[in-house]
């Protein structure tokens, strides 16, 4: 980043990653924007808004209905000198493109030696809490992040988002981008107008602590955030912000210092990313863990209708409860 | 806001038409009686009343979101008419029509509006054998085209085990995108499932336009790549998607298979109560579809035929009026779903360790204490 004077702006999640689009897609004519209802209506969370008319219908195509459709051809296209942000309207639908996803996208740049790399970015949103319709709240990021060959990040702020929707674009790997619905339009902070850009595997420490390190993305984080308030421990909060790679060093770092850990996901529990930073931690600090790593998530059920979703997700008090489990316990 | 909108030309109408825009019937008129004739326009009148009162609870935030399908209405009750007991639906979520022709119980309905589990619906709106309707509904696909596979193997389910039973299947012509709906036709060519698939064109997909999902001329004649017949019908016309869909299922009833029906209608409302339809397209096609209106078009008709006069519209609309009123308060008396009610209908079976577990730490949140605290043992958690 330049040293010069920063303008920023309050920007929410979307405005903040409108923001960053519009600046990647002005900056490289390789990038365009695809995916279904991303032109005139700027997509259906409005974060390709105004696209459409600064860049036009070539810059920004809007597809047939089939996210296999889109993913494949994507392939094609990144495999010829473009850079497609593909957008998935929910990551629900993207399960009909999932074979593309394993056995291309992240399959292609090995297979031919490393001669073909799929810069690609698919922006998909994610997480419950807004009470819509079915398989329009999935948090399946272990379906992601179980697949080599791919970078899987979440921003959790607006800050973030707009920097790493930029990385993202320039990064010659695939990158899945999820965005938390519930977050869109959650809070405002101000952004740089400016490009700046920030790091695609690198945790944040959002908040120093000694007593116990607690890890969370997405939406979760927030969740986090608020139960800290309520909790009589020194909280290290870690906003891990990429689920593939892992930023291990500073988890591995964070819990040998504070000697415990809680880790909080959207996500189901069984093979949720829980279980991974559980085990890592588990295999490589044994003897510093004052107590198990605690795993605060959802339960192991299909996302459940409107009236139980509450109950379902994880918030501050479910986090407060695993805090409090692992700052009382004895061996 | 953007300012680019779409320009979409003027949809053909080469297309089968049995009622002229007017209500004025040309060329041969199927045979049905005229109770039946009312029935349908019930359904239709009933279907506007319940989702206009939908999109009311809507804005009053007593559910989340929720999709019309005024102007399509001709399709449900008109395709639906031509089945019989024992045949099997496989919807999309505008065919209310068909679903109100066969009785299928509408508190239920709402209650999943409402955001109740499946389970608490089913344990407190029982239904007698009686009342339940004589066709089967399947949910609707919600994953777009998924139900157009599922019917396609339904049908060769019941053509495998010796059934006269007929499958139909709707789906939106945004849908006909999705590769579901490609396997579909190609199972059902190579199977001859005896399967009717309906494509309902409404030219939107939320906002993309039909010209952006094929490059076919039109729908129907997608069926000839597949070794299908293909018709295409004024889908505002109930009688004419009557006689054609009844055409459709007698050959599937007698053995010789698919067939895909596109059904040419036009989306003149928003996609559903989260869309603003302004924001990507003029007003201009859905002001010329309206006076189009499958409901109008249909009144005028039966009141050519003297089978509806002023007294019995006003009586139609009237009982139209109770029967929604009475389902809401049906679908209002239906309790909360408990939290618990998630963990139904999973796996059959004793429950797992991690579900008591899991079960049990739910249980203690509920009860205000810490879910994590409990040292559970492997045979433990119930
Ligand atoms: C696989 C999948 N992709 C996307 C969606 C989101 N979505 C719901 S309805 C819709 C448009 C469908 O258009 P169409 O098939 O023409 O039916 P219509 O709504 O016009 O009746 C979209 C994109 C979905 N439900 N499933």
């Amino acid at each position: 980043m330049s040293n010069t004077v920063t303008t920023r702006e309050e920007m929410n999640l979307i405005t903040a990653i409108n923001s960053g689009l519009r600046q990647e897609m002005a900056r490289d004519p390789a990038v365009i924007m695809y995916g279904y209802d991303i032109g005139p209506i700027g997509g259906v969370f409005r974060v390709t808004e105004g696209l459409y008319d600064e860049f036009g219908p070539q810059r920004v195509i809007d597809t047939p209905l089939s996210e296999n459709g889109v993913l494949g051809t994507a392939v094609g296209m990144a495999v010829r000198g473009l850079r497609p942000v593909v957008e998935m309207q929910f990551m629900g639908f993207f399960y009909n493109s999932f074979g593309q996803f394993v056995c291309s996208v992240a399959n292609m740049y090995e297979r031919t030696g490393g001669l073909c790399a799929v810069p690609m970015t698919i922006r998909m949103t994610f997480g419950g809490g807004i009470k819509p319709l079915l398989f329009h709240s999935e948090s399946t990021e272990t379906f992601l992040a179980h697949t080599p060959a791919v970078r899987v990040v979440c921003p959790s702020s607006p800050y973030q988002a707009k920097g790493m929707m930029a990385a993202s674009i320039r990064s010659d790997d695939p990158v899945v981008f999820l965005e938390h619905t519930k977050q869109y339009r959650a809070r405002r902070e101000p952004v740089p107008t400016e490009e700046y850009l920030l790091s695609l595997d690198k945790a944040e420490i959002i908040k120093p602590g000694k007593d116990v390190t607690v890890i969370a993305w997405g939406g979760m984080v927030e969740q986090a955030q608020l139960a800290l308030k309520n909790v009589d421990a020194d909280v290290e909060l870690i906003d891990l912000r990429s689920l593939a790679p892992l930023d291990v060093e500073t988890i591995l770092t964070s819990v040998k210092k504070t000697g415990r850990c809680v880790v909080v996901h959207e996500a189901r529990r069984t093979l949720g990313p829980g279980a991974e930073i559980s085990a890592l931690v588990h295999e490589n600090l044994l003897e510093w863990l004052l107590a198990p790593v605690q795993r605060v998530t959802a339960f192991d059920v299909n996302f459940p209708d409107n009236q139980t979703e509450d109950f379902y997700l994880p918030d501050a008090q479910r986090i407060q409860y695993g805090i409090e489990k692992v700052m009382n316990y004895r061996y | 806001m953007g300012q680019t909108k779409w320009s979409e030309p003027k949809v053909s109408e080469d297309f089968i038409r049995i009622l002229e825009p007017s209500g004025v019937a040309k060329g041969e008129v199927p045979n049905v009686a005229p109770e039946e004739l009312l029935k349908w326009y019930r359904s239709i009148v009933r279907t506007r009343a319940y989702e206009d009162m939908t999109i009311r609870m809507q804005r009053r935030g007593e559910l989340s979101v929720t999709a019309q399908s005024r102007g399509e209405e001709a399709i449900g009750v008109g395709a639906m008419a031509a089945l019989q007991a024992g045949d099997l639906v496989y919807p999309s979520y505008r065919q209310f029509s068909g679903h109100l022709y066969w009785n299928a119980p509408l508190a239920r309905a709402m209650a999943g509006l409402f955001g109740a589990a499946p389970e608490t619906i089913v344990a407190h709106l029982p239904i007698d054998e009686v009342d339940l309707p004589k066709v089967q509904f399947m949910p609707y696909g919600v994953i777009l085209a998924s139900q157009v596979t599922h019917a396609v193997g339904s049908a060769m389910a019941d053509q495998l085990q010796g059934s006269t039973a007929v499958t139909m299947t709707f789906t939106g012509e945004g849908s006909t995108s999705e590769g579901d709906f490609h396997d579909a036709l190609n199972f059902a060519g190579v199977f001859k499932a005896p399967c009717v698939i309906i494509v309902v064109n409404n030219g939107w997909s939320i906002s993309v336009p039909a010209s952006r999902q094929t490059g076919s001329a039109t729908f129907a004649e997608k069926a000839s790549a597949y070794g299908l017949p293909g018709a295409r019908v004024d889908g505002n016309d109930v009688l004419a998607v009557y006689q054609t869909v009844s055409e459709a299922v007698a050959r599937a009833r007698s053995g010789e298979g698919s067939t895909l029906v596109e059904c040419v209608t036009y989306r003149v409302v928003d996609h559903n109560t989260s869309d603003s339809s302004e924001v990507y397209r003029d007003d201009e096609q859905a002001a010329y579809w309206r006076t189009l209106d499958p409901l109008d078009r249909f009144t005028a008709y039966l009141e050519g035929q003297g089978i509806l006069t002023d007294e019995t519209k006003q009586q139609e609309a009237d009982e139209a009026k109770a029967f929604v009123e009475a389902a809401a308060e049906l679908a209002r008396s239906v309790p909360r779903s408990t939290p618990e009610t998630m963990f139904e209908h999973h796996l059959q079976g004793e429950p797992s360790w991690a579900e008591r577990v899991q079960r049990a730490e739910l249980q203690a949140e509920l009860e205000g204490r810490n879910p994590f605290l409990a040292d559970h043992q492997p045979g433990e958690g119930s």
